[in-house]
Order: structure tokens, then C-alpha cells, then sequence
């Protein structure tokens, strides 16, 4: 062992074997570090409307109708944040079945960059994705949920959902300009 | 075969051919790793390495992921590595809105990278497409490791290291003999 490139090329292979051990423990360890996270969702007013403005990509978009969600959410997700964790991806998806079969979509996320955003507190929020059926009308739609979910990101290793508070709901079709639905 | 074994006596031949044969087992086995991978993983590339900031900052240029394709259905929050049709380059990007479809069997998904406020991909599928489908889903990202793969954007970025590298271990090899 008296060559550089010897020593050089012991170096590396042992830093190397090393790293992927690291790499390893910690991609299989973080996910079972202990966290309290508390959540409570509460869904005020869900509207129904007609028609938005014309979407570059959805010629549809005239006609379809559109839900108007209004929530609460109080949450305090301080504790998931652990050595590993690099950002918390909040989102609220809205999930139903419709006559076509199961459909999610995601109606609002927030990207929780700290313990110190970890709290959040809303008040009569709007969906920040506008919420349609796949086909244009909510005919058929049933049985729909709201769901508070937490995608913890790591600085390294394995990436996995959380799912908080979920509360069932029913989006209402919309009313006709006489008043019928 | 006299002259066969004048010329291993000279310039020692066989011994090259073993250098050249263990080297050729050496990329074989790789090929053959990475190959049994993509089908374990039914991905037709299982690691990547993050290419844009669209996904900032959870993934940044230079990650590298490691997909899982498998064949179960897509679900919604899912980071999801995909290709639109006739474009070659892999886009790694949030999976927004899932719509099943039970007489077809289909999927219609929507994506959209975290870094990108209030715009989905609709702006970047084909004129026209408004989802993409399963089939368009390379893998879904189960692990990844930062910073690991700035060698292949750096190799992308300059192609004069590509150069200088291979000329190095060209000439490392030349020196590296008994």
C-alpha cells in the first residue's frame, strides 16, 4: 500500500461502501422516528357553480360545473419535523365516486418549509385547484370525502404519505338561473 | 501456433486478452444489474436524476430518484416520473387529479411540479391532451438521494469534461500495468 493511487483507490472504495450503509439506515429508519402531529379539518360551505372563465386548455370549461369548497383546518404538525425531514407537502384532496368509477383530486396544498410554518391555522379557505367532475356535470357524484394529507420529504431516503383528518361531505349540483336544479 | 506463442512471449497477448475479457464481464454484469432492475421495477428507467427545478424544493437539480413502477393504479400525491408521448425527456412531477375509469380500465391523470404556482402541466402534454394516462407513467419515486447525480448534469452541462474524463482514465489505464 505505498502507491497513491493504491491508497487513493482504497480511500474511495471504503468511503463509498461506507456511504451506501449510511444511505441505507437512514432511508429505513426515518419513517419509524416517533411524531404527534394534530389535525382537525372542518368543511364550512360547498357552492356550485356554472361555467369559468375560458381555460386555454379545456374547451369545457364554459359549461362544466365547478364546486366552491370553504374550510377550516387547525393543525399542528411541528412534530413531524425530525433530523431527516427537509419539508412537509400539506395537500387536501377531495375524493368521490361517480358513475365512471373512483376519482381524487387535489383541492389545496401548502409546502410547510419549518417547525415555525408547522402550525397552520385556517380560516374559511377557498380550494386553490378548481374542483369539476371529469364528465361536466356532478350527475351521478356521491359519496365524496375531504382529506388532510402529509407527504413529510426527507433530506435522503424514502418517501411516504401521511393521511390526517378525512371528512365525508356532498357536493350539491348547481342551481339554474331559476332556481331548479 | 508457434508464432501465436512468439507473439505472447513478445507482447504478451493473452494476458491483454484477459484484461479486455475481465473488463467485457465487468460491463456485462452492470448491464445485466440494470437490466434485472428495470424488470423488477417494471420501469424502464428505475433511477433518474432530476434534471429541472420544477419540483423545488423538495427535489433539486442533481437528485437522484429511485422509481418503482409496478402495475397497480397511479394514486392521487403519488411523485410520479413520466414522458409525453413523442417527447424524450422524463418529467418528475406531482400527480394533481385522478380519474379512474371503470369500463376502460384507464386512468386520466393530471400533474403538476410543486415549484410551478397554480399552473398543471397542461401547458407542457401535447396541443390538445388535457391527461396522461398510465401508460405515459415511467415510474413513481419511492426513495432518492441528494446531490448524487451532479455528475451527469455537470457531463450535460459541459460536454468538454466528458472529453477530459475519458482521455484520464484512458491514460490512467496505460499507466495503471505491471
Amino acid at each position: 500500500m505505498n502507491n497513491f493511487l493504491q491508497r487513493l483507490s482504497g480511500i474511495t472504495s471504503f468511503a463509498m461502501s461506507t456511504l451506501m450503509v449510511l444511505v441505507v439506515l437512514i432511508s429505513l429508519t426515518t419513517p419509524f422516528l416517533p411524531s404527534n402531529p394534530t389535525h382537525a379539518v372542518q368543511l364550512h360551505n360547498v357552492q356550485t357553480t356554472t361555467g369559468r372563465m375560458m381555460d386555454p386548455y379545456d374547451k369545457t370549461s364554459r359549461t362544466a360545473e365547478y364546486a366552491r369548497l370553504t374550510f377550516d383546518v387547525d393543525a399542528d404538525l411541528s412534530s413531524m419535523f425530525n433530523w431527516n425531514t427537509k419539508l412537509l407537502f400539506t395537500y387536501i384532496t377531495v375524493d368521490y365516486q361517480s358513475s365512471n368509477g373512483f376519482n381524487r383530486v387535489v383541492v389545496w396544498d401548502r409546502i410547510v418549509r419549518g417547525k415555525r410554518q408547522a402550525k397552520l391555522k385556517l380560516r374559511k379557505h377557498h380550494n386553490k385547484y378548481l374542483l369539476r367532475n371529469f364528465a361536466q356535470t356532478f350527475e351521478g357524484v356521491e359519496g365524496a370525502n375531504l382529506t388532510l394529507i402529509v407527504n413529510p420529504v426527507p433530506y435522503l431516503g424514502v418517501m411516504y404519505d401521511k393521511t390526517m383528518s378525512s371528512i365525508p361531505f356532498s357536493i350539491p349540483r348547481a342551481l339554474k338561473a331559476g332556481g331548479k336544479k | 501456433m508457434e508464432f501465436m506463442a512468439q507473439a505472447n512471449k513478445k507482447f504478451g497477448v493473452r494476458s491483454l486478452l484477459v484484461q479486455g475479457l475481465t473488463f467485457l464481464s465487468v460491463l456485462t454484469s452492470a448491464f445485466m444489474i440494470w437490466k434485472g432492475l428495470s424488470l423488477f421495477t417494471n420501469s424502464e428507467s428505475p433511477v433518474v436524476v432530476v434534471l429541472s427545478g420544477s419540483m423545488e424544493p423538495a427535489y433539486y437539480r442533481g437528485d437522484i430518484l429511485f422509481l418503482h413502477n409496478g402495475y397497480s393504479p397511479i394514486e392521487i400525491g403519488e411523485v410520479v416520473v413520466y414522458k409525453v408521448k413523442e417527447k424524450p425527456i422524463p418529467i418528475v412531477h406531482r400527480v394533481l387529479k385522478v380519474h379512474n375509469d371503470n369500463t376502460s380500465g384507464k386512468q386520466f391523470l393530471l400533474t403538476k411540479g410543486d415549484n410551478n404556482n397554480e399552473a398543471d402541466d397542461r401547458g407542457i402534454y401535447n396541443p390538445g391532451q388535457k391527461w396522461i394516462s398510465r401508460d405515459d407513467i415511467i415510474g413513481r419515486v419511492r426513495g432518492f438521494v441528494p446531490y448524487a447525480g451532479m455528475g451527469t448534469i455537470w457531463m450535460n452541462d459541459y460536454p468538454q469534461l466528458k472529453m477530459i474524463l475519458l482521455g484520464t482514465l484512458c491514460v490512467l489505464s496505460l499507466f495503471t500495468n505491471e
